[in-house]
C-alpha cells in the first residue's frame, strides 16, 4: 500500500518548492539583515579583536 | 558600509534559556581559566608536515603523468594509485589539519573559555592523525572504494565519524555551551556548518555492505550512487574546504589586520545563504549524464546563485583591511590571506561558471576542472592556511618568526607557483576539450585517435609540473622557518590565566525592541510588526544558542539534501528498466573489482554524454538503466585516457592482456603505465565469493550456483577468456592470473545494453518498460532469474 502512495506521489514540484524555499528565505535574512541595529553589529564585529574577557556585554 | 538601521531601545528582562546552560554574565562569579595552545601547536605542527606530504604527492603525480614509465610498472606508485593519495592527503591531511588549528584557537577566543576536555582535544588529534597514517597505508594498496575524497574503506570511515563528530564535535559544542562570551561570532557559526554537515556527508555517503574488511559496497547503484557521490563531493569541498576556512577568514584576517570585519551585517547574509545554497548545487558535476535532467538543471541553478553570496564574503574580506592597505605591502601575512580571499573570488566565480551546462559540456573530463580545483586549493585553502599559520607561529612559540624575508619568499614562490600551475593547465583544458568535438567538414571527428588529444597537451603537463615544483619549495620554506622558529622557542610556555565572570543559566536578553520608529506612524500593525522582526532580536537570539542554532543548520542541510535525493531515489522513471541489463558474473565482479582497486576511474570514464562528438568517438550513449548492479559507479570525473562504456568486445582479449603488460606498445603514444604485475599476480578464486554475496544481499538478483559454487563458475569463465586469449596468440595456462579478471569485467562493459532478449521473453519485455509499471519491474527480474552468470558472456 505504502509503495502504491508513493509511486502516486508527484514529486516533480520539489524542484519549484525548493527554489521558493531559498528565495524566501534569502529575502528575509536579507531584509533583516539589513535592518540591524550598527551598535549591535559593531559590538558583535569586534569580538575577535581581543584575547581578554570584555567587560560583561548585555547582548 | 554599515548603515544604521533602526535604534534599539532594548531593555534588560532576566531570562531563562530552556534549550541549554547559556549565559549569564550578571552572575558576577568570577572564573580563572587558560586557553590550550598546546592543541594548537599540535595541530600546527601537523599542518606543516601534511602540506608537505600533500603538495609533494602532488609533484609526484605529476610527474609520473608525464614520464609513467618511472613507477616501473610497480602498483603502489603509480599514477591511479597515488592520486588518491594526493587528494586525500591535501584535503584531509594538510586542510583538516589547518581547519582544526584555526578552530582551536580561534573558538577558544571567540568563547573566552577553555576547550571542554583537553583528553578529547589530544584524542581528535591523534585519532585524526591514525586515519590519516591508514588512508597513507591502504590507498597505495589499492584498498578503496573509488569515491573521490571518499576512497577510505569502511573501518576507517567508522572512525573518522567518531573521531569527527563525537570527539571533534562534542568537545566543540560543549566548548561553546560553556563559554564566557554571550554572542557567538560568526566564524563559530561556520564551524558548527562545518561540523554537521560534514557527519552527515560523511555518513550517508559511506554506507555500505561489508565484504570483509577491506571491502564494502555501497547500498548506492548507478544513478543513485552517482547523486549520493556528488552531493558529498561537492559539499565535501563546501564544508570542508569552504566554510572553516570561511571561519578562519573571518577571524583571523581582522586579527592580522586589527579591524573589525568590514560588515557583520553580509557576515550573517553570506553564512545562510551558503549554507541553503551550497548542498543543492551537487549535481552540477554530472550534467550531461544519466542523471535526471531535473537534478542536474536545479543543480545548475544553485550553483549560479552560489556565486552572490560567495562574492559576498569575499567582498567582505577584502574591505575588512579598507583603511590598512599600507599594512598589506609591509605584512606578508595579509599578502597571503589577500591572495587567499582573491582566489576565493576567482575559484566561487569561475564554480557558477563551470555549473552552466553549455560551459560544462566543453569543460568536463578535461583539465579544466583540475586548475579550477588548485585555483581554489592552491590559493584559497593554501593561502589562508599559510597567512594562519604565520600569523600564529610566534603566538603559539612565543618568540618572532625566524626569518620575515622566508616568509616573504614563500609567499612570492608560492604565488608564481600557483600561477604556473594553473594557467597552462587551463589552457590544456581547453585545447583537449576542443580537440575531442572538433568535427572536419564531412561531419567525422577531426582528432580520433585518444592519443593524439593527449599528446598535444603534454608539454603543459610539464609546465605544471614546475608550477608544482614552486609551490612545493614554497611550503619546504614554511617547514624550515618554523623549524628555526621552534628552535628559539622559550624553555617554558608563558601560559596566561585570565578571569572572567562565569555564565549561568539565567542571563539578561536584550529584549526584542516592542517599539519602532513608527509608533507614532498611522500605518498597519502588520509593517509595525515586520518592522520589530526585521530588528532581528530571534536571529539575535539563536547566535546566543549554539544548540538551537546547531539545530537549525541541520534542518537547512538535511531539508535540501531531502528535497534532491528523494525524488532521485523514488521516482522510478529516472532510471528506466533495461531488460537485458545483468548482474556481472562473479569473475566479472572480481575483474571490476580491481578495475577500482587499481583506481582506473582516475583515468577513464564510463559516461558517454548524449553528444555528436562522444557518440562518434566511443559509441551509443549511456542509459541510467544501464548502472543497475555498479556498485560504486564509475563514471569518473577526467578523461586522461578514454572512455570505456562501450569498451565490451571493442578490442581482443588479448590486446587487453598486452595493453596491461606495456600500454604504449598497441597504443604508442599512451601515458598510461604498465600494469605488468596484473599478468603475474595469482588470481585467488575463493575469494570471489564475498564480493557476489555482497552483491546479492543488495539485490543483484544471482541463482544458487553463482551463490555457492562461486569459485567454480568464475574459474570455467576464466578458462574460456584464457582460451581465447591463446586463440589470438596470447599466452597458455594463465587463466588464475587477476588480469584474466579484469579482462572479463572489460569485455562486458557497456554491451548489455545491445543483447538480444532471450528468446522465451515476450517481445514487449524486452523493450523499455512503460515507467514504473510493476511489469518492468517483474519482466527484468524475470530476466535476470533466468541467466545463469556463466552464461552471461564475456563478449
Amino acid at each position: 500500500m505504502i509503495r502504491d502512495i508513493v509511486s502516486y506521489l508527484d514529486y516533480s514540484v520539489c524542484a519549484e518548492i525548493a527554489l521558493a524555499l531559498f528565495v524566501g528565505t534569502f529575502a528575509m535574512i536579507t531584509y533583516a539583515a539589513l535592518r540591524l541595529s550598527k551598535n549591535a553589529t559593531d559590538r558583535f564585529a569586534s569580538i575577535p579583536l581581543s584575547d581578554q574577557p570584555q567587560d560583561p556585554r548585555s547582548e | 558600509m554599515e548603515t544604521s538601521g533602526a535604534t534599539t531601545s532594548d531593555t534588560e528582562v532576566s531570562k531563562t534559556d530552556s534549550s541549554m546552560a547559556v549565559p549569564s554574565i550578571e552572575s558576577g562569579e568570577l572564573e580563572s581559566f587558560s586557553y590550550d595552545d598546546a592543541i594548537v601547536r599540535l595541530f600546527a605542527t601537523a599542518t606543516i608536515i601534511w602540506a608537505l606530504v600533500g603538495t609533494l604527492a602532488g609533484l609526484i603525480v605529476a610527474v609520473l603523468l608525464v614520464m609513467p614509465s618511472i613507477s616501473e610498472g610497480i602498483p603502489f606508485i603509480n599514477f591511479a594509485r597515488l592520486r588518491p593519495l594526493h587528494t586525500n592527503a591535501a584535503i584531509f591531511a594538510f586542510a583538516g589539519n589547518a581547519i582544526f588549528a584555526a578552530v582551536y584557537y580561534s573558538t577558544q577566543r571567540l568563547c573566552k573559555a577553555r576547550m571542554w576536555s583537553d583528553v578529547l582535544s589530544r584524542l581528535h588529534f591523534w585519532g585524526w592523525q591514525l586515519i590519516i597514517v591508514l588512508a597513507a597505508v591502504t590507498i597505495p594498496f589499492g584498498i578503496t572504494q573509488s569515491r573521490e575524497y571518499a576512497e577510505l574503506e569502511w573501518p576507517i570511515d567508522l572512525l573518522i565519524a567518531v573521531v569527527w563528530l563525537f570527539i571533534f564535535g562534542g568537545n566543540f559544542l560543549m566548548t561553546l555551551i560553556k563559554r564566557r562570551e554571550r554572542h557567538m561570532y560568526v566564524a563559530l557559526w561556520f564551524y558548527i556548518a562545518t561540523i554537521i554537515t560534514v557527519a552527515v556527508l560523511h555518513v550517508f555517503n559511506n554506507l555500505c555492505v561489508p565484504a570483509g574488511w577491506f571491502k564494502g559496497y555501497s547500498v548506492y547503484a548507478g544513478v543513485q550512487d552517482a547523486f549520493m557521490q556528488w552531493w558529498y563531493g561537492h559539499n565535501a569541498v563546501a564544508f570542508f574546504l569552504t566554510t572553516p576556512f570561511l571561519g578562519l577568514m573571518y577571524y583571523f584576517l581582522p586579527k592580522a589586520a586589527d579591524r573589525p570585519v568590514f560588515s557583520y551585517k553580509l557576515s550573517i547574509i553570506h553564512f545562510w545563504s551558503l549554507v541553503f545554497i551550497y548542498i543543492w548545487a551537487g549535481p552540477h558535476h554530472l550534467h550531461f549524464t544519466a542523471l535526471p535532467e531535473w537534478a542536474s538543471t536545479l543543480g545548475m541553478l544553485f550553483s549560479v546563485m552560489l556565486w552572490m553570496p560567495s562574492w559576498g564574503g569575499m567582498i567582505n574580506g577584502l574591505l575588512t583591511l579598507r583603511g590598512a592597505w599600507h599594512k598589506v605591502a609591509a605584512d606578508p601575512v595579509l599578502k597571503f590571506f589577500v591572495v587567499g580571499v582573491t582566489f576565493y573570488g576567482m575559484s566561487t566565480f569561475e564554480g557558477p561558471m563551470l555549473s552552466v551546462k553549455s560551459v560544462n559540456a566543453l569543460s568536463h573530463y578535461t583539465d579544466w576542472t583540475i586548475a579550477h580545483v588548485h585555483s581554489g586549493a592552491l590559493g584559497w585553502n593554501g593561502f589562508m592556511a599559510f597567512g594562519m599559520l604565520y600569523w600564529l607561529l610566534p603566538r603559539i612559540y612565543q618568540t618572532k618568526i625566524w626569518s620575515d624575508k622566508l616568509v616573504s619568499l614563500h609567499f612570492w614562490t608560492g604565488t608564481i607557483g600557483i600561477l604556473l600551475y594553473i594557467i597552462p593547465i587551463y589552457a590544456a583544458g581547453l585545447m583537449q576539450g576542443l580537440m575531442w568535438r572538433a568535427m572536419d567538414e564531412t561531419g567525422n571527428l577531426m582528432y580520433p585517435d585518444f592519443v593524439e588529444t593527449v599528446q598535444s597537451i603534454v608539454f603543459l603537463w610539464w609546465l605544471r609540473v614546475l608550477g608544482g615544483l614552486l609551490y612545493v619549495s614554497g611550503v619546504c620554506m614554511l617547514c624550515f622557518n618554523t623549524l628555526m622558529t621552534w628552535f628559539a622557542r622559550p624553555a617554558t610556555y608563558d601560559v596566561p590565566v585570565y578571569t572572567a565572570p562565569k555564565l549561568s543559566k539565567s542571563y539578561s536578553e536584550a529584549k526584542p525592541a516592542k517599539d519602532t520608529e513608527y509608533n507614532e506612524v498611522p500605518m498597519l500593525d502588520l509593517g509595525k510588526n515586520m518592522s520589530v522582526w526585521a530588528k532581528m532580536g530571534w536571529h539575535r537570539r539563536w547566535e546566543r544558542l549554539p544548540v538551537t542554532f546547531t539545530i537549525l543548520v541541520t534542518i537547512a542541510v538535511v531539508g535540501a539534501t531531502l528535497f534532491e535525493a528523494v525524488p532521485t531515489f523514488l521516482i522510478r522513471s529516472n532510471i528506466p528498466t533495461i531488460a537485458t541489463v545483468e548482474p556481472y558474473t562473479p569473475l566479472e565482479l572480481y575483474g571490476r573489482h580491481i578495475y577500482v582497486s587499481e583506481g582506473c576511474y582516475n583515468c577513464h570514464s564510463q559516461m558517454i554524454r548524449p553528444m555528436v562528438a562522444e557518440t562518434k568517438r566511443y559509441g551509443e550513449y549511456s542509459k541510467p538503466g544501464e548502472f543497475i548492479y555498479d556498485r560504486p559507479f564509475q563514471w569518473g570525473s577526467r578523461r586522461i585516457g578514454p572512455d570505456l562504456a562501450r569498451e565490451g568486445g571493442r578490442q581482443s582479449s588479448f590486446w587487453h592482456w598486452r595493453h596491461f603488460e606495456n600500454p604504449a606498445e598497441v597504443s604508442p603514444g599512451s601515458v598510461m603505465p604498465s600494469y605488468q604485475h596484473l599478468l603475474n599476480e595469482e588470481l585467488k578464486f575463493d575469494s570471489i565469493a564475498p564480493h557476489v554475496k555482497a552483491a546479492w544481499y543488495l539485490g543483484a538478483p544471482y541463482d544458487d550456483e553463482a551463490l555457492n559454487n562461486t569459485s567454480e563458475v568464475a574459474y570455467k569463465q576464466a578458462e574460456r577468456v584464457a582460451a581465447e586469449i591463446v586463440s589470438q596468440g596470447g599466452p597458455a595456462n594463465k587463466m588464475d592470473r587477476k588480469a584474466v579478471a579484469l579482462i572479463a569485467y572489460l569485455q562486458r562493459i557497456g554491451v548489455d545494453l545491445f543483447k538480444t532478449p532471450a528468446p522465451e521473453q515476450p517481445a514487449a519485455d524486452a523493450e523499455a518498460p512503460a515507467e514504473g509499471s510493476e511489469e518492468a519491474a517483474e519482466a527484468e527480474a524475470e530476466v535476470a532469474d533466468n541467466a545463469s552468470p556463466s552464461n552471461a558472456s564475456a563478449g
